[in-house]
């Protein structure tokens, strides 16, 4: 039986819940905090012998209410088959994640990039220290209220267009410039309409700036 | 079409007796005994810490190695990384889906194609995108090209870190020709932005398909050249082989994928296991070796090189004219003389360029196998036309955790050496 089937049914037997995205050809195993390491280590067993990525998503400002705001993603492969499967974990901010360092040495490096780019701690890591950015900055960079030091655009007499303000319509919680906010972008049945942003609104007169 | 040139046979050198090299692990440092050290009649001896980079040619970019020393032998290895850190990865989440193809390229400037290909294929997934035959044939014949280039820069550095001067000026006088085609097709030698989510920017200029032609032509025999060049050489193959051994277990416990593993004796590729952008329909090889020491490491590469220009024969067989980009026209800008006559282009032209187009929500990831290892772009989409979160596995990251592991017990000009076949790229290793 292949690695992927004796995961699922791992996963089955668990009462986790099952994923299948309608756009990638890959599971998605939700796990719970307290016994994501176990169903790791029977992944493991089950033939998913290289870990391949590990992703720490923020869903601070995701527009569908999610369990946590953090979630890390681990990325499984069975090297031989080239069966994949992912796991995705849920974990509030603050609480530290078990380490699957014992599990796949390869996490170590992962984990540090999470712990660095998001600040969610790994318990039991050997050597959880910053990995990319500078020892002196103070945050974590991939969070979404990370700011991103941009400078805003400046006109006469103190008026500035607000880089953010600019974005608004890109991004899926705002309407765009054209007040149309895409069927697909956002589930409506379930949240009012948001007040649509105009060119107006974007430059804001007599704006400080700090 | 092009044929390979008679192979010279290779002479069958003598096998130099397998080096009396000690085991590595096994070394002992001596303690010699002296009246330089004064009273305690040994000699004094004491743990080197040494401090090799950021800014070091045998760092391949700016890679900082703390290493342990006893004597000549490395006891401790500990990589640090980060000084390339551009924050792409935030960088993209604040662009529009159009917009962050242009990132995708720096990351990996040796290999940028193998990212814009990485990236593009899942926002094809999410949008759901139809990438037409001629644009299909076209990635493929450019990312194989890529990485012939790709490999040639690490044939050549890796083979200057050993102290050999001339195979550099070979190999980069073939680099030179593929991206001169890269650069009559993309406009730039190393960061193109060339592909489009649903096909290519533009199509080929004229003259495109005899100028890689010309270049396959002798392509095969110049790779002769270059093994014959090194692989028999008694010096190399001294440095090189039972030299940053790496077994199969270990590579897979340290996620190390690409050549590197195939040099271990697994025989994972993605093109072939799980294909993707239209590799089931060419007929290749997935070249692997048993030792997984660096002599191998390079060996694979250059065998590597032989198969990828096998796939681009093929490709230009297949490169039949037609259309290069998807027709859905919420996704591709419409062409430039539509706007002259159409409201309707006019309208989509706007849109896409103001706001861009809304993938739905979901996530995305398409596993890819860059000229280092398994290169995956994976998206959760918000329903915005920024991507949520996007996020790279680098194999150059994964690739590098092998140092400390197979960089000790040995002197330490193997150390360099076990750099220069890992292959690690800084821009791709930082992000």
């Amino acid at each position: 039986m292949s690695a992927l089937l004796v995961a699922l049914e791992k996963a089955a037997l668990r009462g986790f819940e099952v994923q299948s995205a309608e756009y990638t050809p890959f599971k998605t195993v939700i796990a719970p905090l307290e016994t994501m390491k176990a169903y790791l280590f029977d992944c493991k067993a089950a033939g998913f012998r290289l870990l391949s990525d590990v992703m720490g998503i923020d869903y601070l400002e995701y527009t569908t209410f999610m369990p946590e705001r953090f979630a890390v993603s681990y990325n499984l492969l069975e090297p031989h088959t080239g069966e994949r499967l992912l796991v995705k974990v849920f974990v509030p901010d603050g609480t530290p994640v078990p380490s699957v360092t014992d599990l796949w040495r390869t996490a170590d490096f992962h984990e540090r990039e999470v712990f660095d780019l998001f600040g969610l701690e790994f318990e039991g890591h050997p050597d959880l220290r910053k990995i990319l950015t500078p020892e002196d900055l103070d945050g974590h960079p991939l969070r979404k209220d990370f700011p991103l030091g941009e400078t805003p655009t400046l006109f006469r007499e103190g008026r500035f267009l607000d880089p953010a303000a600019f974005r608004a319509g890109l991004t899926g919680k705002d309407s765009g410039m054209s007040g149309y906010r895409g069927g697909s972008r956002i589930d409506s049945s379930l949240e009012p309409r948001l007040p649509t942003a105009s060119p107006d609104s974007m430059v804001r007169e007599g704006g400080q700036l700090s | 079409m092009t044929k390979a040139a008679d192979k010279p046979t290779k002479q069958p050198a003598k096998q130099p007796k397998p080096p009396k090299l000690e085991t590595r692990a096994e070394v002992i440092v001596p303690q010699v005994s002296s009246s330089l050290s004064g009273g305690s009649g040994l000699l004094h001896t004491e743990t080197m810490t040494l401090n090799v980079g950021p800014q070091h040619p045998s760092t391949h970019g700016v890679l900082r190695v703390v290493v342990d020393m006893e004597g000549e032998y490395v006891t401790k290895v500990v990589p640090h990384i980060g000084y390339l850190h551009t924050g792409f990865e935030k960088t993209m989440e604040n662009r529009t889906y159009a917009q962050n193809i242009t990132f995708a390229p720096r990351m990996d400037y040796l290999h940028g194609f193998g990212y814009e290909l990485a990236y593009v294929l899942p926002v094809e997934q999410l949008v759901g995108a139809v990438v037409p035959e001629r644009a299909m044939t076209l990635r493929i014949l450019l990312v194989e090209l890529n990485r012939i280039s790709s490999h040639l820069v690490f044939l050549g550095t890796g083979l200057l870190d050993l102290g050999a001067l001339t195979p550099f000026f070979y190999t980069f006088r073939e680099r030179e020709a593929v991206l001169d085609i890269l650069e009559a097709i993309g406009g730039q030698r190393l960061h193109q932005g060339y592909f489009r989510v649903g096909g290519v920017a533009k199509d080929s200029p004229e003259g495109f398909e005899s100028m890689v032609a010309k270049f396959l032509e002798t392509f095969d025999a110049k790779l002769d050249e270059y093994q014959n060049l090194f692989e028999g050489n008694p010096i190399f193959q001294e440095r090189s082989k039972n030299v940053g051994v790496l077994t199969a277990d270990t590579a897979l416990e340290l996620g190390i994928t690409g050549p590197n593993l195939r040099a271990s004796g697994v025989a994972l590729d993605h093109r072939k296991t799980t294909p993707y952008a239209g590799y089931e329909a060419y007929d290749f090889n997935v070249i692997t070796r048993d030792h997984g020491d660096c002599f191998d490491r390079f060996v694979v590469r250059v065998e590597e090189m032989r198969e990828s220009a096998k796939i681009c024969r093929q490709a230009l067989q297949k490169l039949k004219p037609g259309p290069i980009q998807d027709d859905n026209r919420k996704i591709t800008l419409p062409p430039r003389a539509e706007l002259e006559t159409s409201m309707e282009a006019v309208i989509h032209h706007f849109k896409l360029v103001t706001e861009g187009y809304h993938p739905p929500k979901g996530e995305a990831y398409v596993p890819t196998e860059s000229a280092r290892g398994e290169l995956g772009c994976h998206i959760v989409s918000d329903g915005g036309s920024m991507p949520y979160r996007i996020h790279f596995r680098s194999p150059s990251f994964v690739n590098l955790q092998a140092l400390p592991v197979i960089g000790i017990g040995g002197l330490f000009a193997d150390l360099i050496t076990v750099i220069a076949s890992l292959d690690p790229v800084m821009g791709d290793v930082d992000r």
